[in-house]
């Protein structure tokens, strides 16, 4: 069973590098924090998962709780982030979508 | 072999790092710095499965339940901080064009 834990906790330590190297690869800011946002919580999980098979139920429990509460959270930070970066810097995409919606909204508020 | 995942989470977290170094703007360092908080928290994990004792993991539950706080109160900070710079940037964007 260690073994097996072992090769799931490097599987998952595989994910994090990836995630890592994604910051420094792509070009626009959202592409970065899509690699970030969406290859690092999985990496966690993975390795949650590979430290739970070696501990046992005692620690599986708080790797559980551990992960739920990174599944709810980080989404919404790096969301957030997102918009931040998307409403304070010039666009610099090819299809922007959420611009129209945000002029309409500001001119349905004035 | 748990040495490894160990050994490969902190090298992503040094990569996270070298990025929160060199990051062009103040979102990425903060990004980067998230993927460095969450490589720390793998290698926690898998560190207290190499002791074998769960009292590590508790650390790795409040950094899960903390660490997004830093984050959304930094993306406000920003938005609050350049709020109009895009509008802005759209304005100088029409004139050029």
């Amino acid at each position: 069973m260690n073994i097996v834990a072992g090769i799931i906790m490097c599987l998952g330590g595989a994910l994090a590098i990836l995630a890592a190297v994604g910051l420094h690869r792509f070009s626009t800011p959202y592409a970065r924090f899509h690699a970030a946002g969406k290859a690092s919580p999985v990496a966690f999980l993975v390795a949650a998962i590979g430290a739970a098979l070696a501990l046992g139920p005692a620690g599986a429990v708080e790797l559980a709780i551990a992960s739920v509460a990174m599944i709810l959270t980080l989404p919404t930070g790096v969301h957030l982030m997102f918009r931040a970066v998307h409403r304070t810097s010039a666009p610099e995409i090819a299809v922007d979508e959420l611009a129209p919606a945000e002029r309409l909204a500001e001119a349905e508020e004035d | 072999m748990i040495l490894v995942a160990i050994a490969l989470f902190v090298t992503a977290s040094a990569v996270a790092t070298v990025r929160l170094l060199l990051g062009p703007g103040l979102a990425e360092r903060i990004v980067a710095l998230d993927v460095a908080l969450i490589c720390f928290m793998g290698a926690l994990a898998c560190y207290s499965a190499h002791t074998g004792s769960t009292i590590y993991l508790i650390a790795v539950v409040v950094l899960a339940i903390i660490g997004f706080t830093a984050t959304v109160s930094a993306a406000r900070f920003l938005q609050h901080e350049r709020s109009g710079a895009r509008s802005e940037a759209l304005d100088h964007q029409e004139a050029s064009s």
